[in-house]
């Protein structure tokens, strides 16, 4: 589809990013270009691709040569800690690395990563691995790849890749072009549509909005970084029609109109909010800002979008996080799983949709366990109106989303045991008006031990990922537990608060 | 002793760890959290990395500083404090 878009138009623009364009012809001359860069250095269909990925126009060109050649990328977050990239690179079983030069001389002042394939320096020459600038010199030539189907795993997200055990999502070509195909009709989207991604790429949210503009031969633009005065600087000069933000991201957008008092943006059609619902007020007050249709959105990386609510189309339904798509069901599980939810009745989000992955790699026991008569298990607390309107009701499962990107409080915890002096600890979700949630700390001291939030937060800068840092840090005198000793994560901040400690 | 040239490497090399700044633009007056190199919550990582590289420590109002987000700035603070 991609490659038909640059035949058939080829001085279109496809991409911005930071600055860069590039057009149809321009872009799949990259693709192709990188696919012969990575064949001569012995990549080969069905090979695993690890890369630190860094929102640019070279890293989006990688999705498309990874499709051409039928090998699967596995998109890193490249603050992770070295030990949380060994463990995501074995559990992802990744030969090959893509990498910055800094990510590769951090990595061997470390004691270094296994890469049994290629490693390839994206910017200048380090030892040891090929230069990104030899792309330059290869022939635009599409290569042959006869194998390739669809059904080969394109990405693997990895929904942990911390110190717990990751589980890495794998999301085939074929699911990836039906995701999205789902979104281009539910939104209506058009070749005339610049679609605006400002998440990460090792998100899904922004593969989704990158892979989508140039199967749809629409324009994407690709934010490098976000900050809310990036983000409006973006939209006022690259005009985006559509974009999917972060509901954080959009609090934050929301936050510096108002202090600079701005006129606002225009250019949007519509803009989805994602993640988290946004209040009534702060959506009124984008709108009348924006200047566009507002939706809202629930869904989960393993599923994509199950749900979807334009905000104008359905005033009376302002709670809800929309209705499902065509492709979804959703049923709300009672909590013994023998009995479906009445309505209005809370009980687990769990849904069956044609755009769920294909499992998690190497582990069909951890999907099967999350499936109830083939519907996945959100781990979502929630509830459905007479009209079959989903409506968001809190987490089940213990996790942490900040800024949109899911945090596993255990992951934490063994890390701040580690501290000396630490006699207990345990994470938990804090509420913030710019990320949503914040993590925060809860520690328990050894008797007789000094221990201070700063050297807290030190040791977590050191071993812990930039977003799961703790933003703040309680001491307290013990930890809520249940009866059984178990402990009752979702009781730390009312007992911290009833202790006058926030 | 540290080559003041070593400080301004360092930093400058760490805030183009996952972007590199355009020519045009005058590093040592970019605000680097402001422009994104540096995300909010990478901060404090970026300050402990700084301690550990060149053994100083940095007090909770440095921290509040905000030179301390100006590269050229940032660079003065740690040669003041390597002078000390």
């Amino acid at each position: 589809m991609f490659y038909q878009n640059a035949s058939d138009m080829p001085e279109k623009q496809a991409i911005w990013c930071d600055g860069k364009t590039a057009t149809y012809k321009e872009m799949a001359d990259l693709v192709s270009r990188y696919s012969n860069f990575l064949v001569s250095k012995g990549v080969q269909y069905g090979d695993h691709l690890a890369i630190p990925m860094n929102n640019s126009i070279e890293s989006v060109a990688l999705f498309f040569t990874a499709a051409d050649l039928g090998v699967c990328l596995v998109p890193l977050n490249p603050t992770l800690p070295l030990e949380s990239i060994k463990v995501a690179m074995q559990s992802g079983d990744m030969k090959h690395l893509i990498a910055r030069k800094s990510f590769l001389s951090d990595c061997e002042k470390k004691g270094g990563v296994e890469v049994l394939g290629v490693t390839v320096c994206l910017d200048g020459d380090f030892e040891g691995a090929y230069s990104f600038s030899e792309v330059a010199t290869m022939p635009t030539t599409r290569p042959a790849c006869k194998h390739v189907n669809g059904d080969e795993s394109l990405i693997l997200t990895m929904t942990s890749g911390s110190t717990g055990t990751p589980k890495p999502i794998d999301i085939s070509q074929q699911n990836k072009v039906d995701r999205s195909l789902a979104h281009i009709r539910v939104y209506g989207l058009t070749k005339e549509d610049r679609i605006l991604a400002a998440t990460p790429l090792y998100h899904s949210l922004a593969e989704r909005l990158v892979i989508l503009p140039l199967i749809l031969g629409a324009t994407s633009i690709l934010l490098p970084r976000f900050t809310p005065a990036l983000w409006l600087k973006c939209a006022a000069e690259q005009k985006p029609t559509f974009t999917i933000a972060v509901s954080a991201q959009l609090a934050q957008i929301l936050e510096l109109l108002k202090q600079n008092n701005t006129e606002g943006i225009d250019s949007f059609r519509s803009i989805v909010s994602s993640s988290a619902l946004l209040e009534e007020k702060v959506k009124m007050e984008l709108i009348d800002r924006l200047h566009c249709e507002f939706h809202e959105m629930y869904g989960t990386s393993e599923t994509s979008t199950i749900t979807d609510i334009c905000f104008q189309a359905a005033p009376n339904k302002q709670k809800s996080v929309g209705y499902p798509f065509d492709e979804a069901k959703v049923r709300i599980l009672f909590d013994d799983e023998e009995r479906d939810c009445v309505v209005g009745e809370v009980g687990e989000i769990a849904c069956k949709s044609k755009l769920t992955c294909k499992g998690y790699y190497k582990m069909d026991n951890m999907m099967q366990l999350a499936m109830v008569d083939g519907y996945f298990r959100t781990g979502d607390l929630g509830y459905v109106d007479e009209d079959g309107y989903l409506y968001f009701a809190g987490r089940k499962k213990e996790l942490i989303i900040t800024g949109a990107i899911n945090v596993y409080p255990n992951d934490i915890d063994m890390v701040v045991r580690q501290i000396p002096e630490v006699e207990e600890c345990a994470a938990f979700s804090y509420p913030d008006d710019r990320l949503g949630e914040v993590v925060a700390l809860a520690i328990v001291r050894k008797d007789d031990c000094e221990l201070t939030e700063r050297t807290i937060k030190t040791y977590c800068a050191r071993n812990l990922a930039d977003f799961q840092q703790p933003h703040k840090v309680f001491f307290v005198d013990a930890l809520p537990k249940n009866a059984m000793g178990k402990l009752m994560r979702n009781s730390i901040l009312e007992q911290i608060r009833l202790s006058g400690l926030d | 002793m540290t080559n003041m040239q070593d400080v301004k490497e360092f930093v400058t090399e760490y805030i183009q760890r996952e972007y590199t700044v355009p020519e045009d633009k005058d590093i040592m007056i970019l605000n680097y959290i402001e422009e994104g190199y540096i995300d909010s919550m990478g901060f404090i990582q970026f300050i402990s990395t700084i301690e550990d590289e060149f053994g100083i420590e940095f007090e909770v109002e440095d921290i509040e500083n905000p030179d301390m987000r100006i590269v050229g700035k940032l660079i003065e603070i740690i040669k003041d404090k390597l002078n000390a």
